[in-house]
């Protein structure tokens, strides 16, 4: 559903992400993981259009990104890692604004739009200026105006950002659905306790590089072959630390 | 345990300090730019003051009251402005910043943080009257031949001068915030003073001040400012301040230093005063300040209203419609500019009505459609000097919330449609009105009004296309301040472009032009290969507003495609 091949970015001498390759079938959620500044914010722009790509190909749904835009676009939802909103639109009109962008249905739109403020905890907010929003209200609108045109593919960057418990637990509740439905996820986060419990597999960007990706259990696997790094533990964090070489950085 | 240490005022000042100088230093033309201007501005103001002020000292009987009253006018003027200036910046600096709340977190008295504030919004909110002050007391010195005890008096009058209405409008912002909720107080203090300086433009255009050049106009002038009775109460500031400094000038006999006293000594009460006041409530006043919900009914209804309007637009076009029409309706900063756009169109059609041109003879009929033509270059000019505050800044406005439409399903040159729209429909119907009233107002033959008309659709349509090219080059997504977008680099060159695409048409167009009025005017038909000629020019206009829209199109297309917020 999602394919990026070779994809790379580069500003000057600078290699912000090396040719990348990732493909991710149609239902899975698939983690992307990496310390600050290692591309994933890049990556994630180049998959949705944000970002033109120095070299390399995203295809998405079997549409290139690059030819059919329009096409490939209509099937994604993108929750940003910073929920710029039009500060001066109610809730309810931004999402009859974006609803209209993917061309919902008029009646379709004012009908998701109740349920989705309503799945969010926005409802009684409705009619009020996003100015007046909270960070993590903004981050819930995000995701309801990503989800207003049931897209097939969902890309989140850091969506738990903000997000009080409460939201944090019923967004993994939303994005274990939505995948359950067959609609793919991908997801940059920074919680290894989410990707843990939400992922089905897991790539880990380090300096621009796919530095592993693969199941849990075979990233553990990988992560064994530095034992020096990665000691006895075997959680998420422990796997991340030892790829990354945050461990021996620190050491 | 020891109270920790005062943190510096310097500390506290620098991030704003730093930051002009930061921008003077990434800027440098600019910078020179500014210091060209404003060497300009005081030079013109001070020969203007200085002429004015040397005909009232030919006024025997009337000089010396006439020059007291101008100087009191002038602190009159300067008071008001301060107080409005200050209550704005005040909201700003102390209410809306959002560095208020890491102050406020910081291990800083609340003392001290208004202090530090006072000086900012004092310096924020003065210095275009030191700057406009300055060729004024300088003319004033000059002509008296005023010793060095004038410029003394001038410097220790206006800093307790400055400190009155800063004090008065800190105070009056805090009781405001804690009266009425922020963000509604910032947008009607932002109409306020747009309106303020629509009715100061009105004002000052339809007073004519270029009259004041020639004498018997300011003879005029003189006989006015002789008969107005300038508020000289002894118990306001600026006349205090006026009394400073007059006897120094021999222009009245009072007494300098009680009159500094009161001056200075009510600026110091009301500094104390303002800093116990500030220091008591700013907790409570912030924390009011950062409450501003917005009742429901409104927005419904304006979204409503839009959605019927927008209705026969084709669908994205009607989308971009309905969300930044709701946008600009809602956001003080963008609307009110419709006021200052209306003062420009009063006293345009106003210039055009006071045209000494109407003697009823057949060189004046000629004359009136050479004016005419020249308001085909001036409608374009108005054209694009609005252009620039309205569909220049139209790519930036989207700002960061520019990724909402670039992965959507919709193709960039839809986006670049939508916007185009939204600024020809409105400029081609403001300029063709300009046009069509001008033209009446001249009694111009309309044949020649169509040829006008339809020479500015296809001008307003490239000064559009042109706005949107530099808009997506030079965009500035870190406001949403649409007048302050406007006034950047990308601004200034959109402008220059502007005029000399318009100089283009207007030369390209003025033999044709000529040609007709001559037919008219002596009776000398024109031929056939006039004709020919006259339609290649036409020709020409046609062509080059058209690769002036393409080129705008396409390298607005370009940058969009490369535009990353």
């Amino acid at each position: 559903m999602i394919q990026c091949i070779a994809l790379r970015k580069q500003y000057g001498e600078l290699v912000a992400v090396h040719d990348l390759d990732v493909e991710i079938e149609p239902g899975e959620v698939f983690g992307f993981l990496g310390p600050n500044g290692a591309g994933k914010t890049t990556t994630i722009r180049m998959m949705v259009g944000l970002l033109e790509p120095s070299g390399g190909q995203v295809l998405l749904g079997g549409h290139d990104l690059a030819t059919k835009p329009e096409a490939a676009k209509a099937l994604l939802g993108y929750v940003p890692d910073q929920p710029f909103l039009y500060d001066k639109l109610t809730a309810k009109e931004f999402l009859r604004f974006i609803g209209g962008l993917y061309r919902v249905d008029r009646q379709d739109i004012a009908d998701r739009s109740v349920d989705l403020l309503e799945e969010f905890g926005l409802v009684d907010r409705a009619e009020e200026l996003i100015e007046t929003f909270s960070h993590g209200m903004k981050q819930r609108l995000a995701l309801a105006a990503a989800l207003i045109h049931r897209p097939r593919i969902l890309i989140l960057d850091e969506p738990m950002v903000g997000m009080d418990p409460q939201g944090a637990l019923a967004l993994r509740q939303l994005l274990g659905g939505l995948s359950a439905s067959g609609v793919t996820i991908f997801l940059s986060t920074h919680s290894l306790g989410v990707a843990e419990e939400l992922c089905d597999r897991i790539g880990i960007l380090d300096h621009g590089r796919m530095v592993a990706q693969g199941t849990l259990a075979e990233l553990r696997l990988r992560a064994s072959e530095f034992p020096e790094l990665s000691g006895s533990e075997d959680s998420l964090e422990s796997v991340f630390l030892s790829l990354t070489g945050t461990e021996g950085r620190r050491a | 345990m020891s109270a920790p240490a005062a943190i510096p005022l310097g500390t506290l000042l620098a991030p704003r300090v730093l930051a002009t100088r930061n921008a003077f230093r990434r800027r440098p033309l600019r910078a020179w730019a500014l210091a060209f201007l404003t060497g300009a501005f005081w030079v013109g103001s001070f020969l203007l003051f200085a002429h004015t002020l040397r005909f009232f000292q030919t006024i025997t009987a009337l000089g010396p009251v006439l020059t007291q009253r101008l100087l009191v006018m002038l602190f009159v003027s300067f008071f008001a402005i301060l107080v409005i200036s200050n209550v704005v910046t005040a909201l700003t600096t102390y209410y809306l910043s959002p560095d208020v709340r890491f102050l406020l977190a910081a291990p800083v008295t609340r003392r001290r943080i208004h202090v530090a504030r006072f000086i900012e919004t004092l310096g924020a909110s003065s210095w275009m009257v030191l700057l406009f002050g300055f060729p004024v007391f300088l003319a004033y010195g000059t002509v008296f031949h005023a010793g060095p005890l004038y410029y003394g008096a001038v410097i220790a009058t206006l800093i307790p001068f400055l400190i009155i209405p800063a004090a008065l409008g800190v105070m009056l912002t805090t009781v405001l915030v804690l009266a009425f909720p922020a963000r509604r107080m910032r947008d009607v203090l932002v109409v306020a003073s747009v309106a303020l300086v629509a009715v100061g433009y009105l004002a000052l255009r339809l007073a004519r001040p270029e009259r004041l050049a020639s004498p018997s106009e300011l003879a005029g002038f003189a006989a006015f400012l002789a008969a107005f009775e300038a508020p000289a109460s002894p118990y306001l500031p600026t006349t205090w301040a006026a009394n400073v400094l007059l006897p120094f000038l021999g222009a009245k006999t009072a007494e300098p230093l009680f009159h500094f006293a009161l001056l200075a000594s009510t600026a110091a009460v009301l500094a104390i005063g303002c800093t116990a006041f500030v220091e008591r409530v700013f907790l409570t006043a912030w924390s009011c300040a950062q409450e501003g919900r917005e009742g429901p009914g409104r927005e419904r209804r304006l979204g409503h209203w839009l959605g019927r309007i927008a209705s026969p637009m084709p669908h994205t076009t009607a989308l971009l419609f309905v969300k930044d029409a709701t946008i600009f309706f809602r956001d003080a900063s963008q609307w009110s500019q419709l006021l200052l756009l209306l003062a420009l169109v009063v006293v345009y059609v106003y210039n055009f009505s006071a045209l000494p041109i109407d003697d009823g003879s057949p060189l004046a009929g000629t004359l009136r459609e050479i004016v005419a033509f020249a308001n085909l270059g001036l409608a374009a000019f108005v054209t694009a000097s609005v252009a620039v505050r309205f569909v220049f800044p139209a790519i930036s406005l989207e700002g960061r919330s520019w990724w909402a439409l670039r992965t959507a399903p919709i193709p960039l040159a839809s986006i670049w449609w939508g916007k185009f729209w939204l600024g020809f429909l409105p400029l081609a119907v403001l300029g063709e009105l300009l046009i069509v009233v001008t033209g009446r107002l001249l009694s111009v033959a309309p044949g020649l009004t169509a040829v006008f008309m339809a020479t500015l659709l296809l001008v307003v349509a490239a000064i559009v296309s042109l706005g949107l090219a530099f808009g997506a080059a030079y965009p500035r997504v870190d406001t949403q301040n649409a007048a302050q977008i406007a006034t950047g680099f990308g601004g200034l060159i959109y402008m220059v472009t502007c005029l000399g695409l318009i100089t283009a048409v207007i030369a390209l167009e003025a033999w044709p032009v000529s040609r007709i009025f001559w037919s008219r005017f002596a009776s000398q038909p024109i031929n056939g290969g006039e004709t020919a000629a006259i339609a290649i020019s036409f020709s020409a206009v046609t062509a080059l507003t058209m690769t002036a829209w393409a080129l705008g199109r396409r390298s607005a297309l370009k940058s969009l495609k490369h535009l990353h917020v």
